[in-house]
């Protein structure tokens, strides 16, 4: 119903003035009487005086009395409020209108309703889609269509029609699918009820035998939709309609249902249905005031919940101010976003028959123990024990998002049966796990929604209820807080190989602002949230006390850069004060790029980053100006008593305890990539190793985790070593066939870097390694190392989540000291060749 | 009327606005911008990787005032803008030859 005034006879004119133009026309000369009905006199009577609605004007031109009736409804209901009672007011307004308009037409001629109209949820500046449905010919229904449409445009409505028989209703709605779908929801509105009927009969029919079809159909409209117009759960500026969760993904399911496949809206979806119907109609109401009876802004945008509108939508439905409002508006688009998936979900259960069969079974395919990857889902396989091991909800997230695909249905509703209860502290797999799954990139997103929606994260995170759907009121911010969390976790992804510590660079994002779900400062909160969180994980005490210090300072280099002057010491000096450490200074810096860039487009400009970066690079001379912190040099290990006795022993030795693997062995060149390429061999993944020497043997400590849970025989592990060091074991090639069989799309991973550590060490150039992980991924780079010429002293391997930072202390080839730079140069080329 | 347009230092913005709203100004534009003058760009090492740093970040201000007011909105600008090191930035002022506002219509000073 709508007052857009592209016609500019349709504007100015008052109640009382002759129509302009079709004064003559037979529609408007009818006697009043009979559709305005006493309730009008009593309406118009209510109505206080000098009150003049825009939408008023709109209705009251050529039309007569059925469309000033529309106008006194919307007049009446709009200045209440947004209920429910205006779309009824309106659509019975509307109808008698229609009915006035197309009089006694006779059998074989029909208005039919389609669209929100036939649907009764029009919206004050929603279209009118109408049908004129008829059994005669073209050229006789033509002036009567003419008399019927003309005056519905001059009252300035937004008007979709079409004149059409049964048969091409049908035939239209075979090829376009917005069309198919308008029919779904037809409804008479005057003329021949029974030709109404049978079309409605017709497009049913039609629409559940070709459901197979259509549903895909709709499925990828629904994609696109969602791509090009968001979530309206994350958005602080969402379109009620267009966004995924908005109302036509309620129109979506309903659409589903009629194909008899799955259930329509259950009572919860239907009050998220009718509160985005309500925000919707409160928006209009409220723009069409402030334009005084004009859209000011484009169609297309009419739906969209801007902003500067929030305040006075949520007066007009009452609530107590825009964050309440959007809270629930986030929170009715998770609940439709949602019953749309399980009503797909119904579909694919449905529709796996003969249709969908492959011509190959899918593979089945072992990710990590308890983890399968099937059919292009993730699920945890069928024997995993959840209640023994409630990592595994963990693990398999990670493993879907490392390899880009959805959590399996089955496998999220047995996490939603059961939500993970994990014992504090998590043991390190869960949170290695969660670490994974916070590095993963864009594609943990949707696992993680999906984990939230099968009460995971409330499980794991009893905190993020605090922030879940809450909308940040400003003009910089796009998401709501907990999607803000999960996207500065993203970003951060791509950043962790700026950083020693990708773990703590991949907490932080994921909780820095979790103290907004509190009052106060939510820098202060959220470091002691932080701080607790990190126990919980199980973090030590120096991490926690780093993840605290990124949460309480995590707008301090933005601060600083952009509002105090750089050149002035004591600005650089105060933030070496805050910051003590370049580890931590570096994990801050990317902290900061991530939360600007999940921001919003404008939060994080090439401006920005520079002034950011000046300020890091200033600080960091300061601090390393000052001398190195004591403790750095130690890359020997204390060697063990049991230990002590293996190199006693002089000779090749292997123990295992749990997952710590020691392997004693005489010191030669390349003994580590050795012992690492057996491990990798006997599905071991390397998560930790030390190397030094005693008493001219090598004594090389590792955790291994085997990949699939299941021990190794160690006895062949033993017999492998030894022909390892003996070169009589094709290293090379038995994993490049065993990585053949396993090789999976690596999702997009930042490269690899080396970089050179000049004051770790006197002794010997430290090379640190930071890459993604991978199978063997220490056999190689140990390798490389090796075909470079440099030989290693010791090694410190770490695995955070998916990222590897490894430090190698190492000597060139002289037995000195790496230096210069085309020894350093070599190094680099061969370790990121290896990598490839 | 005049354009006045500055470059100053990013963290001066605040006491500039300050100060130019002592002296009446009631309106003015604020950009990210970047550029160098005498202060240059330079080269720089930084976690062993060398990089240029071909431009330096500044913040433009753009003010129209009437002519009578330009001599002090610009003195205020340099007071307010001045920290005595090098890069505290350039002002200038142009002549303007007409000021519309978009929503009333009006124009020339009144539209200030």
């Amino acid at each position: 119903m709508a007052p857009t005034h592209s016609d500019p006879r349709a504007t100015g004119r008052a109640a009382g003035d002759p129509p302009a133009s079709h004064a003559d026309d037979r529609a408007t000369g009818r006697p009043p009487a009979s559709h305005a009905g006493d309730g009008t006199a009593d309406r118009t009577a209510e109505r206080p005086p000098g009150v003049a609605n825009p939408a008023r004007v709109a209705y009251s031109g050529a039309t007569g009395a059925g469309a000033s009736q529309v106008a006194a409804v919307l007049e009446r209901e709009g200045r209440s409020n947004g209920g429910p009672a205006l779309r009824v007011a309106l659509v019975e307004a509307v109808d008698a209108w229609l009915a006035e308009l197309l009089g006694d037409a006779g059998p074989g001629i029909a208005l039919v309703a389609t669209g929100a109209y036939g649907r009764r949820e029009p919206a004050p500046c929603s279209d009118l889609d109408l049908m004129l449905l008829h059994t005669h010919d073209a050229e006789e229904i033509a002036p009567l269509a003419e008399r019927l449409w003309r005056p519905i445009w001059d009252a300035g409505v937004r008007l979709d029609h079409s004149v059409r028989t049964v048969d091409e209703a049908i035939a239209v709605a075979a090829t376009d699918l917005k069309t198919a779908l308008g029919l779904l929801d037809a409804r008479h509105v005057a003329g021949d009820a029974a030709l109404v009927t049978s079309l409605r009969e017709r497009a049913l029919e039609r629409w559940r035998a070709t459901a197979r079809e259509r549903l895909q159909q709709l499925r990828a409209a629904c994609k696109r939709r969602a791509e090009r117009h968001g979530e309206l759960a994350f958005l602080l500026e969402p379109d009620l309609k267009e966004a995924r969760g908005g109302l036509r993904d309620g129109h979506a399911v309903r659409a589903i249902s009629a194909t008899w496949v799955a259930a329509g809206l259950d009572r919860r979806g239907q009050a998220a249905y009718g509160l985005l119907l309500d925000t919707r109609q409160a928006l209009h109401l409220e723009l069409l005031e402030q334009g005084g009876g004009q859209v000011g802004r484009a169609r297309a945008a009419v739906d969209r919940l801007s902003l500067q509108e929030q305040d006075a939508v949520a007066a007009r439905l009452g609530e107590p101010g825009a964050e309440p409002l959007m809270r629930g508006v986030h929170e009715a688009g998770r609940t439709l976003a949602r019953a749309l998936d399980q009503s797909w979900r119904r579909v694919d259960a449905r529709h796996a028959g003969p249709a969908v069969r492959r011509w190959r079974r899918p593979v089945r395919r072992q990710l990590a123990g308890g983890v399968v990857a099937y059919d292009g889902e993730v699920l945890l396989a069928a024997g995993a024990d959840l209640a023994a091991r409630p990592w595994l909800a963990l693990e398999v997230a990670a493993e879907a998002a490392g390899a880009g695909m959805p959590l399996a249905p089955q496998t999220l509703r047995r996490l939603e049966a059961r939500p993970p209860h994990l014992p504090e502290p998590w043991p390190p797999r869960a949170r290695e796990a969660l670490v994974a799954l916070l590095g993963a990139g864009a594609s943990a997103i949707g696992v993680i929604e999906a984990l939230d929606q099968a009460g995971v994260m409330d499980a794991l995170l009893p905190e993020w209820g605090r922030v879940r759907c809450k909308p940040q009121r400003n003009p910089f911010h796009r998401w709501t807080v907990d999607r803000h969390l999960v996207e500065t976790a993203v970003h951060a992804a791509d950043l962790v190989r700026g950083v020693s510590r990708p773990d703590l660079l991949l907490l932080a994002a994921l909780l820095h602002d979790l103290g907004k779900g509190w009052p106060g400062d939510h820098s202060v909160t959220g470091a002691r949230l932080a701080a607790t969180v990190g126990s919980r994980f199980g973090l030590p005490a120096a991490d926690r006390s780093v993840l605290a210090e990124l949460v309480r300072n995590h707008l301090l280099l933005a601060d600083t850069a952009t509002r105090r002057d750089l050149d002035d010491p004591a600005t650089v000096r105060a933030v070496a004060r805050a910051v003590g450490d370049p580890g931590t200074l570096a994990l801050l810096h990317a902290l900061t790029e991530a939360d600007a860039r999940a921001t919003g487009p404008a939060a994080w400009t090439p401006w920005k980053a520079r002034l950011v970066e000046e300020l890091v690079r200033r600080v960091t001379e300061r601090i390393e100006g000052r001398p190195a912190p004591a403790g750095e040099e130690a890359p020997g290990v204390a060697v063990s008593p049991g230990t002590a006795e293996l190199v006693g022993r002089q000779g090749l030795a292997l123990q295992v305890d749990g997952e710590q693997v020691t392997v004693v062995a005489r010191d030669r060149r390349g003994l580590l990539w050795r012992v690492a390429g057996v491990l990798a061999l006997h599905r071991l993944d390397v998560r930790a190793a030390t190397a030094t020497t005693a008493e001219g043997m090598a004594v090389i400590t590792l955790s291994a985790d085997p990949r699939h849970g299941r021990d190794p025989e160690w006895r062949l592990v033993t017999d492998d070593l030894r022909r390892a060091f003996q070169d009589r074991l094709p290293l090379e090639r038995r994993l490049a066939e065993r990585e053949a069989a396993y090789r999976q799309p690596a999702p997009l991973r930042p490269p690899p870097r080396v970089l050179f550590d000049d004051r770790a060490s006197d002794l010997a150039t430290v090379v640190e390694v930071r890459c993604a992980d991978g199978p063997a991924i220490l056999y190689r780079i140990t390798r490389a190392l090796d075909a470079s010429g440099a030989r290693v002293l010791s090694a410190r391997i770490a695995t955070y989540g998916a990222e590897v930072v490894d430090a190698f202390y190492v000597l060139g080839p002289d037995g000195r000291r790496l230096d210069g730079p085309p020894q350093r140069a070599a190094l680099v080329t061969e370790v990121i060749g290896a990598l490839r | 009327m005049k354009l006045i347009t500055a470059i100053v230092k990013p963290f001066k913005v605040e006491d500039v606005k300050e100060a130019l709203k002592d002296v009446g100004v009631v309106g003015m534009t604020v950009s990210e911008a970047q550029g160098f003058g005498r202060q240059g760009g330079h080269t720089e090492v930084y976690r062993g990787a060398e990089y240029t740093v071909d431009f330096v970040p500044k913040v433009r201000i753009e003010i129209l005032v009437e002519d009578e007011l330009a001599q002090e909105v610009i003195e205020a600008l340099v007071k307010a803008a001045r920290t005595g090191q090098i890069g505290d930035g350039k002002v200038w002022a142009m002549p303007v030859e007409d000021v519309v506002r978009v929503r009333t219509g009006e124009r020339g000073p009144d539209a200030l």
